[in-house]
């Protein structure tokens, strides 16, 4: 339907014809000037949120390993370097890297402590070595000859005298001893590269790095927030809106079953949910989506009925709207913006009730990276290992403050009415 | 005597008399409000008792395997549908557990030894109360304490620190606060006991279950000691986190009462800040705060699962996750029929206080 008179442009207010010559950053900080402490609560954890998705889109960017792969030793303490595998040599010898080695064409005497796991770790490293070799078109070939000591000294004397070539072996005990050789030192980790894994916040009971599993976590995270917000966004604002507009019978009974919904604890509807479907991710999506449902509903409703006694409806309905282009032109529009706000808290709560599922053994398969999953697991080792339960916590917080604060910030800006304070 | 009807005893007949006394007291507007609620309770607890009843046959377990384990024989088998009437029809099941919610006898266990459900839950009610009435108590006076601080000085340090602290306490994960403080006051201090209800080499005679009343009746003071040391961080947890709501609640309704015309009247005519934040303020600003408690029983149930699950508490929760882990469908089923009962027994008396307190709402 045109209507010519929305065709006259009513003239700009001058603060907007400003805005509209200024860059996005100065408007940024113009935006403080009307709305103070919530323009930066907007600004902050839009930035915090903007973050999570970013995590969640590329966990690679925070993760250096695979979240399921046993990467280091079990509970490395945040911060510490995993102890290394370290070739020891003569000062005067000048072997470089293993690739020397290949030149010579007999098998290279090499010292390991006996049942240390540096003669697995020095054959797998040899091997490496030729593989390069060959693809590079070599035909020289590293070949060793592992000698088996049984204590640290009698290698280090091994290496000493010349009985073998050089010797592998761990860093920090090598480190420890190595005063009392003083013809001896260290070549560096034998893998040639310079600083070896590192692990900023810890390992856990199955080696499996701290930080990768958090950085993959928050995409679970994310999925379960969104997607289950969304679900309930979608059946409870048409289901509020038809029963706010038409009322009668329709009305009394969904608002019946929605307040029954809505007045029990939540979390027990998800957990009896959560276990019927069994664990999955979409299962935990659904179970949290049908505990959402009343709060769009009810909020939906309640705004639709203070909006449908407004002028404009009357107006529509004189000029012979049907009901459903009513309720999508007239009323819907109006009840955009608390959805909108809605959304967001919603999404934080969403994702706590997805921690808390997963917490409880109930939501996704145990072996996912989640942040829920983790604390149920670092439990175990509270006594042991402060780092398992501390991270996943933390991320779990950061994450729910930011919608939260996203949200609210959103509510005091868009709804002054709401403004309390 | 049986552990729930003490219970009953000990807290229910009060808050009956109460709710009796209202409704003979009160105006006929209250009457039928409060007849209207009754009655629109029983559908609603009908329609959650029906969706839990059909969500759980249609779980992939199995009680009877979970119950007899990978030893029993298809007769032993058998013979146990028989007994607990699973190879009924699905309807006269449905009939049978209605008829059950309705008399309040909620039949037998299906795993341990089939004990009757209502033995059981008189174990576990007790346990649950003992760790939520301190815990709602302690909310209730930090939020409101807080907020009115908060509140009487706004945009002081105060304030600022008081609606952080709201803040980070809501987006907490309840049962992460429980792990830091077993962290921090269980493993690293090592002042308090991080799971269970009491030392168990410690002997007490269980008479009403609640482990504190016992202990006291009894005159056992080592057996008190370690109870409330059990008690300490379980109470905190729950406490704390139900805590941050009533923060802003209070702390808003202190800051627009105090914005009326009566207290700048008040304060006009030379009263001290203390007596109008007490005597003009506060009384006002306190009417939404408990409709807020109706509205919180809900959290308070959820977060009590969480924090059960955390500490080891035998309550209420964590046999909810036990039984459903083990597919006991009438344990599940009575316990959330229990639970609806319980938020709607709150939230009505808590809407019928709130007619007391306030003489302007008519119903």
């Amino acid at each position: 339907m045109h209507d010519p008179m929305l065709d006259e442009v009513p003239p700009e207010e001058q603060w907007q014809v400003d805005l509209g010559e200024v860059g996005l950053f100065r408007r940024i900080l113009n935006g403080r000037r009307w709305y103070g402490v919530d323009w930066w609560m907007v600004v902050i954890s839009s930035f915090m949120v903007a973050f999570f998705i970013l995590i969640a889109f590329f966990p690679t960017i925070l993760a250096s390993y695979d979240p399921l792969d046993q990467v280091g030793p079990r509970f490395l303490p945040p911060g510490e370097t995993p102890d290394q595998e370290v070739i020891v040599q003569r000062t005067d010898s000048d072997l470089e890297s293993l690739a020397d080695l290949a030149v010579r064409d007999e098998r290279v005497r090499t010292g390991v402590v006996q049942g240390a796991p540096s003669s697995e770790d020095i054959r797998s490293q040899a091997d490496r070595v030729n593989a390069e070799l060959e693809a590079g078109g070599s035909d020289d070939e590293v070949r060793l000859r592992i000698v088996r000591f049984d204590t640290l000294d009698e290698m280090l004397t091994g290496v000493t005298t010349g009985d073998v070539e050089f010797g592998v072996g761990s860093n920090a005990e090598i480190t420890a001893v190595l005063d009392d050789y003083p013809e001896l030192f260290i070549r560096g980790p034998i893998t040639g590269e310079k600083g070896g894994k590192s692990f900023p916040l810890g390992t856990n009971q199955i080696g499996q790095d701290v930080l990768s599993r958090l950085a993959w976590g928050s995409r679970i995270a994310l999925i379960i927030g969104f997607t289950a917000s969304l679900f309930s966004l979608f059946i409870g604002v048409p289901l509020g809106l038809l029963a706010g507009y038409t009322g009668g019978k329709f009305d009394r009974v969904f608002t019946l079953i929605m307040d029954s919904l809505y007045a029990f604890p939540g979390l027990i509807l998800a957990i009896a949910i959560a276990a019927v479907l069994g664990p999955s991710i979409i299962n935990v999506i659904v179970a949290i989506a049908v505990l959402y449902i009343p709060t769009y509903y009810r909020i939906v409703r309640g705004q639709t009925l203070s909006t449908k006694e407004g002028l404009h409806v009357e107006a529509a309905v004189s000029i012979g709207a049907t009901k459903s282009s009513i309720m999508r032109r007239y009323i819907f529009p109006l009840v955009i913006p608390s959805v909108a706000i809605i959304f967001s808290v919603n999404i934080a709560d969403a994702i706590l009730t997805g921690a808390a599922l997963s917490f409880l053994g109930l939501g996704l398969p145990p072996t996912t990276a989640d942040w829920g999953i983790d604390l149920a697991r670092g439990q175990e080792f509270i006594q042991r290992a402060w780092w398992l339960i501390t991270f996943p916590g933390i991320a779990v917080m950061l994450i729910v403050l930011a919608f939260t604060m996203l949200g609210e910030g959103l509510m005091e800006i868009f709804n002054p009415k709401l403004r309390k304070q | 005597m049986h552990p729930l009807t003490l219970t009953f005893l000990i807290f229910g007949i009060p808050a009956l008399i109460g709710l009796i006394y209202v409704y003979a007291r009160g105006s006929s507007g209250l009457r039928s409000y409060t007849t209207t609620r009754i009655l629109l309770t029983i559908p609603m607890i009908l329609i959650l008792a029906t969706v839990v009843f059909f969500v759980m046959r249609i779980l992939p377990g199995d009680p009877i395997d979970s119950t007899l384990g990978p030893k029993g024989t298809a007769e032993i088998k058998e013979r146990f549908a028989e007994q607990h009437g699973l190879n009924d029809p699905i309807i006269i099941q449905y009939g049978r557990f209605v008829g059950n919610v309705f008399t309040l006898n909620f039949g037998n266990s299906l795993i341990q030894s089939q004990r009757p459900i209502v033995d059981e839950l008189g174990e576990r009610l007790p346990a649950t109360l003992e760790m939520i009435i301190p815990a709602t108590i302690l909310a209730l006076g930090l939020g409101i304490f807080l907020g009115t601080k908060a509140g009487v000085k706004r945009k002081s340090a105060t304030d600022y620190s008081a609606r952080i602290f709201s803040v980070m306490i809501y987006a907490m994960p309840i049962f992460w606060l429980g792990l830091l403080f077993q962290l921090i006051f269980g493993v690293w201090l090592g002042w308090t006991p991080i799971a269970g209800r009491i030392d168990p080499t410690i002997p007490l005679d269980r008479i009403t279950n609640f482990l504190v009343i016992d202990s006291i009746i009894t005159g056992n003071w080592e057996a008190l000691r370690s109870v409330l040391a059990h008690l300490i961080l379980p109470t905190l947890t729950l406490g704390l986190v139900l805590s941050g709501v009533f923060l802003r609640l209070t702390r808003i309704n202190v800051i627009e009462t105090n914005q009326e015309d009566y207290v700048a009247a008040a304060r006009a005519r030379g009263i001290s800040q203390g007596t109008i934040t007490r005597r003009y303020s506060l009384q006002n600003a306190l009417i939404p705060v408990v409709t807020l408690i109706g509205l919180q029983v809900a959290i308070l149930v959820a977060g009590a699962v969480l924090t059960e699950t955390v500490f080891a508490w035998p309550g209420m929760g964590r046999y909810l996750i036990q039984r459903i882990l083990s597919r006991d469908f009438t344990a599940v089923q009575s316990v959330i029929v229990f639970f609806a009962l319980f938020v709607a027994f709150i939230s009505l008396t808590v809407d019928i206080l709130y007619s007391l307190l306030d003489p302007r709402v008519r119903y």
